[in-house]
């Protein structure tokens, strides 16, 4: 079973992708092809559709390069710049960046460096906390209207900015911290699973520190990524790293399967809620996707510490966008 | 050599990887072909100039789901008995990627048992997430 699932498909690889390709262009021509029969009230939905194809696959250019997941830029933006509903968004956001987790994953999950024993224990308060955040983003939705708006606008205009701080003031991370001391919680949970760096041709043995604070803050985390759909690696692997100790590729590899499980876990209530619509969802997925497909082959070649900065100004200008915008709803 | 091997990739991990990342491509695949066929104009659930410009002027979901279909709103797993319906096959494909860490999960829990990983104590982790997951996506952890 182990050899079956261990043997390289790549043939069956490139053709999903070819296929994907194939299947991104079709959409585009049946929508121009559509285009004659409808008549439009206001935006059409072929500019909609190709707008929102374009603007998230820059999205998804921008948030590689900048070395974050799309989620994280495409809820912000689109809950700062657009009349859309913050539930749709969120429902989506929490959708796109669930998709490319689960796209981005597998890599890692064969070549044994996402550790799966701290996943799996990260991944136990992260997707009980995002389930409640879900549940709690219901809740405000239906039982406090335009108060609920305005709260959950302000409070992500808060952490948007919060999150731009992050970037600038933490953004130097230790690629392998050195642990001095292990606390016994953290030594009992015998987390650490070396793992084989081709970049150094060696084995990584690592250890592990302050578990139990990792724990406290990904419930935390949970409950933001839940509550606005949000993608969660830019607190995850901070947490991973800096409190927990773990090498950033570890922690960076993690994040992105634990972004996987908690995320599907909350997107669930938002699709029964009735806040998906496939015209908003698909071209937003797709166009992250072949984003983050461009950006990656971007950034071999170019440099691009700038983009960062781009970053920050965008998400600091989207925070205080939706500040204003909650000030103005209530 | 002996430390290279126990680096080697653990089956619970292989299999969660593979399962979300072809469920998960597979969902794309059908929710690109619904959207298609959605923009030449067969069979639509939600009127689509309705919807976006509800959906532009900031509109709830309810109200949009109102407006832009019969009147109704339906929660759950509505696209399931409307399949006839073009943005339903494209929604179902929505579903299925949504299904592909559900999957991956278990898949990642009967690996564990089969390969008997140690300690046992993640797989009671695993089984956690698992049991959340399913019970997510088959809709009991809902407000509707």
């Amino acid at each position: 079973m182990k050899h079956f699932f261990a043997n390289k498909k790549k043939p069956l690889k490139i053709a999903s992708y070819i296929l994907f390709c194939l299947l991104a262009v079709a959409a585009s021509v049946g929508t121009l092809h559509a285009a004659g029969s409808i008549e439009p009230m206001g935006i059409s939905p072929i500019t909609f559709f190709i707008l929102l194809l374009i603007g998230c696959t820059f999205i998804g250019i921008f948030a590689v390069l900048a070395g974050v997941g799309g989620g994280v830029i495409f809820t912000p933006i689109f809950m700062g710049f657009t009349p859309i509903d913050s539930y749709i968004i969120r429902s989506t956001g929490l959708f796109v960046a669930m998709a490319g987790a689960l796209v981005a994953a597998r890599p890692f999950l064969r070549r044994g460096i996402a550790n799966m024993r701290l996943l799996f224990t990260g991944a136990v308060p992260y997707t009980v906390f995002a389930v409640l955040g879900a549940l709690l983003a219901g809740y405000i939705e239906h039982a406090m209207g335009a108060g609920g708006e305005a709260f959950i606008r302000g409070a992500l205009g808060i952490i948007v900015i919060g999150i731009g701080c992050l970037f600038i003031f933490f953004g130097g991370r230790a690629e392998y911290p050195d642990v001095e001391h292990m606390d016994n919680f953290t030594s009992k949970l015998n987390l650490p699973v070396p793992y084989f760096e081709a970049s150094l041709g060696k084995v990584i043995h690592y250890k592990l520190t302050r578990a139990h604070w990792g724990l406290l803050l990904f419930c935390g985390v949970g409950l933001i990524s839940g509550l606005f759909g949000l993608g969660a690696g830019w607190a995850m692997v901070p947490v991973f790293n800096m409190v927990m100790m773990a090498p950033l590729k570890v922690a960076a590899t993690c994040s992105k399967v634990m972004i996987s499980l908690g995320d599907t876990a909350a997107v669930w209530p938002y699709i029964v809620g009735g806040g998906m619509f496939p015209l908003f969802a698909v071209p937003s997925m797709i166009g992250l996707i072949i984003g983050t497909l461009i950006g990656a082959r971007i950034m071999l070649k170019v440099k691009a510490g700038f983009i960062r900065w781009i970053i920050i100004v965008v998400m600091i200008g989207a925070g205080i966008r939706l500040i204003t915008k909650a000030i103005a709803m209530m | 050599m002996e430390d290279r091997d126990e680096t080697k990739a653990l089956l619970s991990g292989i299999i969660y990887g593979d399962c979300a990342y072809y469920i998960a491509l597979a969902g794309m695949v059908v929710s690109l072909v619904g959207i298609i066929i959605y923009f030449f104009g067969v069979n639509q659930y939600f009127d689509a100039n309705v919807m976006i410009n509800h959906l532009m002027a900031g509109e709830d979901a309810d109200t949009i789901w109102k407006e832009a279909t019969e009147g109704e709103v339906l929660y759950g797993h509505w696209y399931l008995g409307k399949m006839a319906f073009s943005d339903a096959i494209s929604m179902l494909g929505i579903g299925i990627c949504c299904c592909a860490a559900v999957v991956g999960a278990w898949g990642s829990v009967i690996g564990m048992i089969l390969n008997k990983e140690k300690p046992y104590l993640f797989l009671v982790f695993a089984l956690i997430i698992a049991v959340i997951l399913i019970c997510s996506a088959a809709g009991l952890i809902s407000l509707h």
